[in-house]
């Protein structure tokens, strides 16, 4: 067995990769209402699909090859590789001299607005509840100063965009019954080859309780712009980071376009992890060969 | 050490029978670990009291230096904990059915003096009046995500017994003022004490909960054995147990030691 490598080569290598493209093929898309978002995700929940107990095992082992591939390419020394969906899938825009753009400055304080909506069903003046939420992550500080000095056109302007995005939100997004357990703002780090390699990414809203074997919960992720099949990626990465996590994915994915309105929900299969999983140990293999 | 992810397996920990200990080495660790830290307390540099948590142990276990460059404040992080296990009390005792009806309870209760012109129990109760609708909306989210993580990972009727839910201990040192340290724990059965933990999985974190078995061990009447001491990331889901015996109180004090070093360190530098 090859050094740096937990499973023979054949166990995993031998896997059918499936195309990791057009992510949201087979899903319900519409530009409907919240109702309808909730009545698409509650559609049939009664039947839960059960998962193989052996999937998350597989996936990880899989997974485990190629972090330890880099684990060998990088060194002994090496510090722990932390990698998100920006480093595995890239994300547009945010570079070096664009911390404080116009679409990461939306994309924040839109996605401060979701988490209040969520949690109270509405939201005042945008611009005021936006950075009042921010205030309260001292990591935003910079943000926050840099949206309070704003000339007064540009706030305006900024204030506008915002009341556009949560009027589709407030359209949107599905008043979840408590008891359905909604949470914002999940985390999730996958450790890998012993934890030189983490995984990571955040759920923007998750409902529903992870019970072993049987696909229980529900992903709703936001986007406040770029690419839509980009941002399905993403929430297919979620998930299979959900499945490393629990053992099984969450059932079913919503996403919400906040700056057009554009909604759809499609169920989890095991294809869109085996897919998301090839790009990954596509992308670890790379970072290995580039420091190989 | 550590463990894969599992529910199930998290509430089992906390309620398998932790196992047996010579009582009389148990004795003689613990008699040892109280002379250890007095001598520590008596003998350190840089004067004054100490008072360490999991949070500066954790520190210097993994960079060296106990204290943070930037002072403590209080934000949507540092206060999910307290709001969230006020909302897991209250949905253990009945008294509301699910996080989000908990942690709107816990910051009713925390701003209610702000109301009617009383002076709030605490600061964080302070900070939180202060805040706008907004703002007390975006803690009230952080709270609610953690305390949901919380509920969710365990079997919370199949906890027999007495369950203690988020009540940090305090150790002091018996021939002094100069040293305190204290055990941090979410959810305390019979047999076990749960520790959720965040950040990256580290090779320390055995000796982070060896922290919590000592204080434990020295609070406690002569001769009791606390339970393991489970940790448990939320994010991962993958679990790390300590099983009490003699070896890992001298871990906790060893723990300790560096501590007080790094912090002494900070003083001389």
């Amino acid at each position: 067995m090859p050094a740096g490598r937990v499973t023979p080569r054949w166990h995993t290598a031998g896997m059918v990769v499936m195309a990791p493209a057009v992510a949201h093929r087979g899903g319900t898309e519409s530009r409907a209402g919240r109702d309808d978002v909730l009545a698409l995700l509650r559609n049939g929940s009664g039947q839960r699909p059960r998962f193989d107990p052996g999937l998350a095992g597989g996936l990880r082992a899989w997974l485990e090859d190629a972090a330890c591939e880099v684990v060998t390419a990088r060194g002994d020394g090496a510090p722990v590789l932390f990698l998100g969906a920006r480093q595995l899938l890239g994300e547009p825009g945010n570079g070096v001299g664009e911390a404080f753009s116009w679409p990461m400055v939306t994309a924040c304080l839109v996605h401060a607005l979701f988490r209040q909506i969520v949690l109270t069903g509405s939201v005042g003046d945008p611009l005021s509840d936006g950075t009042g939420a921010l205030r309260v992550d001292p990591g935003r500080a910079g943000l926050v100063r840099h949206i309070e000095a704003l000339p007064a056109p540009e706030r305006e302007a900024l204030a506008g965009v915002l009341a556009g995005h949560v009027a589709h939100l407030t359209a949107l997004t599905p008043h979840f019954a408590p008891g359905w357990l909604p949470r914002t703002d999940d985390r999730v780090a996958i450790p890998l080859a012993g934890g030189r390699v983490v995984l990571h990414g955040v759920f923007d809203l998750l409902v529903g309780a992870p019970v072993a074997a049987t696909a229980s919960q529900c992903a709703l992720g936001l986007t406040s712009g770029g690419p839509w099949e980009r941002a399905w990626r993403v929430l297919h990465y979620l998930a299979l980071l959900e499945t490393l996590r629990s053992g099984t994915p969450p059932f079913r994915l919503a996403l919400i376009h906040s700056a057009s309105g554009r909604t759809a929900v499609e169920d989890v299969r095991e294809e869109h992890l085996r897919a998301v999983v090839a790009h990954l140990v596509a992308r670890l293999s790379g970072i290995a060969g580039a420091h190989g | 050490m550590a463990e894969g992810p599992g529910p199930a397996r998290l509430t089992d920990l906390l309620v398998a029978p932790a196992p047996a200990i010579n009582p009389e080495a148990w004795r003689a660790a613990t008699a040892w670990s109280a002379e250890a830290l007095s001598g520590l307390a008596a003998g350190g540099a840089g004067g004054g009291p100490r008072r360490l948590t999991e949070y500066q142990v954790r520190r210097a276990l993994s960079s060296g230096d106990p204290w943070p460059e930037t002072p403590f404040a209080w934000s949507a992080r540092t206060t999910r904990r307290a709001l969230g296990l006020h909302a897991v009390r209250l949905l253990v005792a009945g008294r509301v059915r699910n996080p989000t009806d908990g942690v709107r309870a816990a910051l009713a209760e925390a701003t209610r003096g702000a109301g009617d012109g009383r002076r709030p129990r605490c600061a964080m109760d302070r900070w939180l009046s202060g805040l706008p609708p907004a703002g007390r909306a975006a803690v009230g989210a952080e709270a609610v995500t953690w305390s949901t993580r919380l509920w969710c990972a365990l079997d919370w009727e199949a906890l027999d017994g007495p369950v203690v839910i988020g009540r940090d201990h305090w150790w002091d040192g018996p021939r002094s003022s100069l040293l305190a340290l204290r055990s941090r724990a979410e959810v305390r059965t019979a047999s076990a004490h749960l520790v959720v933990l965040s950040g990256s999985r580290r090779s320390s974190v055995r000796s982070e909960l060896s922290v919590v078995a000592l204080v434990e061990a020295l609070r406690s009447r002569e001769g009791y054995v606390p339970g393991r001491i489970v940790g448990w990331w939320p994010d991962s889901g993958h679990l790390v147990r300590v099983e009490v015996e003699p070896a890992v109180l001298s871990e906790g004090v060893a723990a300790v030691e560096t501590t007080l070093r790094g912090r002494q360190g900070r003083a001389a530098a």
